[in-house]
């Protein structure tokens, strides 16, 4: 009666760990947010319920719980209610392709029917859905085999994986700009035109820095990038992307930041000027799943952040062999690896709130400006740079031959290519010609800046 | 006004630095670091108030010097435990606040003549300016440095004769007439 239970793949309990978890992290971390806010503002924070203020999340989640959910007249009763869901919804299955430990490898013993004419088809249906099989030893029993297995240990091994989370998290937009319309309310309406305008901008670089990236590995599938950063440089210098790409990390900080809604880029909740933006209208736990998909947003761009630049779950210790450095046998060994990814991801997060409480929010041209005049063409210069060292130097590099990932010298290559980008940049931007005049006056008939007298009557 | 006499001034010109946001913004996560890592340290940062209070701290740390302070008022007492006002109404006079009635009576005691039946303070009222204090001839009246009083009510904010003698015994340890 319990075979069933023991077939399970490991990605149906990874996914409810992990979604579990990413869940009541999202409290948590709004208690981080507070407290690295006071400490910020020489406070302490929140620190009168519970030890050190660690229970002031079930009390915010009780008042979440306990508040009116009020919906005003006039607003779109389907869409009000879809967007919140819609927002949480897609950034909960973005989290599905994150590899969270490599891949786990395990044996069994499996006995079939003495008579079955499809020997694989018997061993399959005795090992979890899905398991990859990676040997078959007859043992001396008869009909009896010691069934070698693996299993990613991520919720889906997508070989697409960036693609997807890339397609996926965009969407999560659409719950901010529906929230935004629906709440009949002109500043949640701007606060979701403005996502949108943000969103639209910030991706280009954000998938041109991802792009890199995959130039550099030739996948696109997440697990493999973090396996192939997995190994040394010199011996004690761990291969991964952030040194040999530092320029497109920044970049790519800077666009998650913005794709995750957040200061200096949070001109859609802007309070001072759009009262709450595009959640104003929202209260209870409508509201607070506005919040969760904030917070949940945050933690899957950190996370595809440590995949792509700081080595995944790669930490001294857990590697495998040389030649698949995922593979595990101990299923310990794929959980701290689990771990090691979430403490980084939680380091990246604690970046995102540092920024916030350090720097103001940008103007909405200074934001465009950003994007437009300085992210998008570093990010393609650096991108080509990148296509032009890999062409040239990687047939010369026995490790990517052999598969393994970057060596040596061609991560030295691909530095010296970021500082030298870099420098270029700081020296150009200094003869470049001036931005166009901001706060240009248009004219709109009525407006301040119009001559033309209004018809008479009016 | 002439034209020689308006000060234009000019925008600040932005250093080759400030052009390229990097280094001003990495400067900025500097200074809130620090801030943080103060705080943690535990060596800068706001006191915590109802636990930590500026009265137990050194006066040169930001805190209180009792001698100074002015708070609630207090109404002292003589050696033999009477009320030492002789119901002048010199501080009633001179409060700007209009806040200290008194009605005076004749005194039960051979030494003065008048002594005050009743001696209300509208503490809700009160400026806290310390007149009152300075007016008087006997040292009756004085200023604590009990700043923590609440009240339910308006009416309980009208402290009468009892309650600022009272005042005077709880206070009369820490800061000596």
């Amino acid at each position: 009666m319990l075979e069933w239970i023991q077939r399970l793949p490991v990605w149906f309990w990874i996914a409810l760990i992990v979604h579990g978890t990413v869940l009541g992290s999202v409290a948590y971390l709004i208690l981080l947010e507070r407290k690295v806010a006071s400490w910020v503002q020489d406070r302490l924070g929140p620190n009168r319920v519970g030890p050190g203020g660690l229970l002031q999340p079930l009390a915010d989640g009780l008042k979440f719980i306990f508040k009116e959910d009020y919906r005003p007249g006039g607003v779109d009763k389907v869409l009000f209610t879809l967007a919140p869901g819609l927002m949480i919804a897609v950034i909960i299955v973005s989290i599905a392709v994150i590899p969270w430990g490599g891949t786990w490898q395990r044996t069994w013993t499996v006995q079939t029917a003495a008579n079955v004419t499809d020997q694989n088809a018997a061993i399959a249906s005795q090992i979890p859905y899905d398991a990859q099989v990676v040997s078959v030893v007859p043992a001396q029993q008869a009909n009896t085999y010691a069934v070698t297995f693996a299993e990613p240990f991520q919720i889906a091994s997508l070989n697409i994986g960036v693609l997807f989370i890339l397609a996926i998290l965009s969407l999560a937009v659409y719950g901010v700009v529906i929230g935004g319309w629906a709440s009949n309310n002109k500043y949640s309406f701007l606060g979701g035109l403005r996502a949108t305008a943000n969103m639209i901008s910030y991706e280009i670089p954000l998938a041109l820095g991802v792009l890199t990236i995959v130039v550099m590995f030739g996948t696109l599938d997440l697990g493999v990038i973090v396996d192939k950063q997995a190994h040394y440089w010199a011996g004690y210098i761990p291969a991964w992307n952030v040194f040999t790409q530092p320029l497109t990390f920044l970049l790519f900080l800077v666009c998650i930041h913005a794709e995750a809604n957040r200061a200096p880029f949070d001109l859609a909740e802007a309070e001072q000027e759009l009262v709450g933006g595009y959640h104003t209208e929202y209260s209870s736990m409508r509201f607070a799943l506005f919040f969760l998909g904030e917070y949940a947003g945050m933690i899957t761009t950190s996370a595809l952040c440590v995949a792509l630049f700081f080595g995944g779950w790669h930490l001294p210790g857990l590697t495998g062999p040389a030649e698949n450095p995922g593979l595990s046998t101990s299923l310990w060994v794929c959980i701290l690896r689990a771990v090691v990814f979430f403490a980084k991801t939680i380091v990246i997060i604690f970046v995102f709130m540092w920024v916030r409480w350090s720097l103001p929010r940008f103007r909405f041209d200074q934001l465009m400006m950003l994007a437009w005049r300085g992210l998008i063409p570093v990010s393609l210069v650096l991108m080509l740079a990148t296509a032009i060292v890999m062409y040239f130097a990687a047939p010369l590099d026995a490790l990517f031959v052999a598969g393994q990932g970057i060596g040596g010298w061609l991560a030295f290559y691909l530095l010296i290519a970021n500082v030298v980008i870099t420098v270029g940049a700081m020296l150009i931007s200094t003869i470049l010609p001036p931005a166009p005049k901001t706060n240009r006056r248009i004219k709109v008939e009525g407006s301040r800046f119009d001559q033309t007298p209004l018809p008479a009557g009016t | 006004m002439k034209d020689s006499d308006v000060l234009v001034l000019q925008e600040p010109k932005l250093s080759l630095a400030d052009t390229f946001y990097l280094p001003q913004v990495l400067k900025g996560l500097g200074t809130t670091m620090k801030h943080m890592l103060l705080t943690l340290a535990g060596t800068d940062r706001v006191i915590q108030y109802p636990e930590e209070r500026r009265e137990t701290m050194p006066v040169v740390k930001g805190g209180m010097n009792l001698q100074s302070y002015r708070g609630v008022h207090r109404l002292n007492k003589d050696e033999e435990g009477r009320v030492k006002c002789v119901a002048c109404f010199m501080c009633s006079t001179a409060c700007p606040a209009k806040c200290i009635h008194i009605e005076a009576d004749a005194s039960p005691w051979e030494d003065r003549e008048k002594y005050p039946a009743k001696f209300d303070i509208d503490e809700l009222r009160c400026i806290y300016c310390g007149m009152c204090e300075e007016a008087c001839p006997v040292d009756a009246i004085e200023l604590t440095s009990v700043y923590d009083i609440v009240g339910l009510t308006r009416q309980e904010m009208i402290f009468d004769k009892s309650k600022l003698l009272k005042i005077y015994d709880e206070t009369v340890k820490q800061e000596p007439m």
